[in-house]
């Protein structure tokens, strides 16, 4: 033990007297073990990030868009019939359709209309379902029913992003101006996640976008279906329901499966970081053993003064040896530091909630140790070989 | 009789394969403990082919090294090390301490892998530096030193593992005279009845401060003298 401990020390002695060598070398192993560190733990936490969002959109939501069919020159759509056939399905529980307008610029308050002919807001046409459908409660207010629908009287649910735009007050009467026409608004619908640029959007019943905007039919160009069993089955039976061998087609898709395959994306992404960390690692191996070779001719003088005071070939080496592997633990651990600080800033700047494994942590910094420990292997036999008698050239 | 703390029997050094050079040619010596002799001769002479393989820092072609008696040529590297470093000290002339270490550390580096504690090392290695007249400079570095300084260190160097003989290489060729003087003068001091001081050297007033000088030609000794105290 005793020996260890002055093993150690002439090893941190000879670092520590050159500090900039020192730090160089062990660039290798920070840059290595930092990579691959950081890789792991940004794929982690975007993957946790990611589990969670799926959490919240559920994984028996189905998008079902409407493609085009034979009617050239006009926007694709699923017909009411199309629409109520699909509700029917056995292991659907709620359906509802959603079409954008288009050529309507929305003005929340007066003086803004050349801001929001710049920048115009959706304005959407929606099912009275959507929030249940989507799962999304409403912030304030109520969502559109039956009375709006039937009635077509002019009233509007707008989504957070625009309500916080607007300075909109919870319970506040107030109105919205669509193209001039005003609409009240009714209430607020809190933040989609499947759908961001709902958030700044303004939602009408379908009568109002027959009555006010010419729409010809009430017929939705989305569906949004929440089929809690049975989902990947009912998503591919959808497009021939919707069709019925007719000229309208359907696209659906699982948004939660388009979310995985984002973080396979991800995953082969990170594995390529993980590769590039390896590699820095082995090319830091390379550049210990190349500057503790140059080390070891450097101090040829010292290494033949310490053979003529008794110490052994062994002894020298495994000298050199000690000072390759203080180079990988303290490259390993600040690697490790640096790799987890990374992590710790992404999550940070992404809204992920960081997750690190310790022992991925220790098992990186056991590999940078291990990267030095074979790297210096070679530049300690070179050490222990030097002929005393060659290095202290007598008389 | 005094102890044999080195021997050389029959010893030959041969350097080179194809084309042989013997620098050492069938050399017989011993050196005693007490003894103080110089080694001397001109370049190419052999004579630091022979203090190479007093100090078991080499190994002859062919005869035997016994340093304390034992055969250094049938030991192994690690023990060869290790009767190395208890027996024999070393002073060369370009001191070759180690430029990192302070004059301490560099007495110290002599004291490792002993079983010493750090605190054991760091008292006998400043009894040494004392022993030289350098106990205010412990904590100097080689380049806060001058030339004799530095050799001084070496000299406490070489005591501090209490070895039996001091083999010094032209331990004055880089000093001044001033120096020199002094080095010698420790020299001197150093001897004892248990310990042998050998100095290599191709400086006469150097060799004549010893009391017994071998002296070497063409790889053998030509002549064996004791001298009258100077």
């Amino acid at each position: 033990m005793r020996r260890f401990r002055e093993l150690l020390g002439v090893a941190f002695s000879g670092l520590t007297s050159r500090k900039v060598r020192t730090l160089l070398i062990m660039l290798g192993p920070v840059l290595g073990v930092a990579a691959i560190v950081a890789a792991i733990g940004i794929n982690e936490s975007s993957k946790g990030h990611l589990k969670a969002k799926l959490q919240e959109l559920g994984t028996d939501l189905i998008v079902v868009n409407a493609s085009s069919g034979l009617g050239f020159g006009q926007d694709p759509v699923i017909e009411a019939a199309a629409v109520a056939r699909v509700g029917r399905l056995p292991d659907v529980v709620a359906v509802t359709g959603t079409r954008q307008m288009s050529d309507i610029v929305t003005v929340p308050f007066a003086g803004a209309e050349d801001y929001y002919r710049a920048f115009p807001v959706p304005v959407i046409a929606s099912g009275l379902d959507l929030p249940e459908t989507l799962e999304v409660p409403l912030v304030s207010g109520r969502f559109l029913n039956d009375f709006d629908e039937s009635s077509g009287a002019r009233v509007a649910v707008i989504g957070r992003d625009l309500a916080d735009e607007y300075g909109y007050l919870r319970g506040e009467s107030r109105t919205i101006e669509l193209n001039g026409v005003p609409y009240g608004v009714i209430g607020v619908l809190d933040y989609v996640l499947l759908e961001p640029s709902m958030d700044s959007a303004v939602f009408m019943t379908f009568t109002s976008a027959v009555n006010d905007w010419d729409l010809e039919d009430p017929d939705p160009s989305r569906l949004y279906v929440r089929a809690p069993t049975n989902t990947v089955l009912v998503a591919e039976e959808i497009p021939i329901v919707v069709s019925l061998g007719g000229p309208d087609g359907a696209n659906a898709s699982v948004p939660t499966d388009l979310l995985d395959a984002q973080s396979q994306v991800d995953e082969s992404l990170n594995n390529l970081t993980k590769m590039m960390g390896g590699l820095a690692l082995v090319v830091g191996g390379v550049g210990i053993a190349n500057v503790m070779s140059i080390s070891v001719i450097q101090r040829s003088s010292e290494i033949g003064i310490r053979r003529a005071l008794g110490h052994s070939r062994g002894t020298i080496a495994l000298q050199f040896l000690f000072e390759a592997l203080a180079v990988g633990v303290l490259g390993g651990i600040v690697g490790a530091g640096v790799g987890a600080g990374v992590v710790w800033a992404v999550a940070d700047a992404r809204g992920y909630t960081m997750v690190l494994s310790v022992v991925g942590l220790v098992g990186w910094a056991l590999v940078s140790v291990g990267v030095a420990v074979v790297a210096g292997l070679y530049p300690s036999t070179k050490a222990a070989r030097l002929e005393p008698l060659e290095t202290l050239r007598l008389g | 009789m005094t102890e044999t703390v080195l021997a050389l029997e029959g010893v030959s050094r041969v350097y080179g394969e194809e084309v042989q050079v013997r620098a050492l040619d069938d050399v017989t010596l011993d050196i005693r403990a007490g003894e103080f002799l110089s080694i001397v001769g001109p370049s190419g002479s052999g004579k630091s082919t022979m203090l190479g393989l007093l100090g078991i820092l080499d190994l002859p072609t062919s005869g035997i090294v016994r340093v304390r008696g034992t055969d250094a040529t049938q030991l192994s590297d690690a023990e060869r090390s290790r009767l190395r470093g208890e027996a024999i000290g070393f002073v060369f002339q370009q001191f070759h301490l180690i430029p990192h270490l302070t004059a301490t550390g560099n007495v110290e580096a002599a004291l490792l892998y002993r079983g010493l504690s750090a605190r054991q090392r760091r008292a006998r290695a400043l009894s040494a530096l004392e022993q030289v007249g350098l106990g205010a400079r412990h904590d100097h570095r080689p380049v806060q030193m001058s030339g004799g300084e530095q050799q001084r260190v070496a000299i406490a160097r070489a005591i501090a593992t209490e070895p039996s003989v001091i083999l010094a290489d032209e331990p004055t060729g880089a000093l001044d005279s001033h120096n020199a003087e002094n080095v010698l003068q420790v020299f001197g001091d150093l001897q004892s009845p248990e310990r042998a001081v050998c100095i290599v050297t191709h400086d006469l007033h150097v060799a004549h401060a010893a009391r017994r000088k071998i002296s070497m030609l063409d790889g053998q000794i030509v002549a064996d003298e004791a001298l009258a105290p100077g």
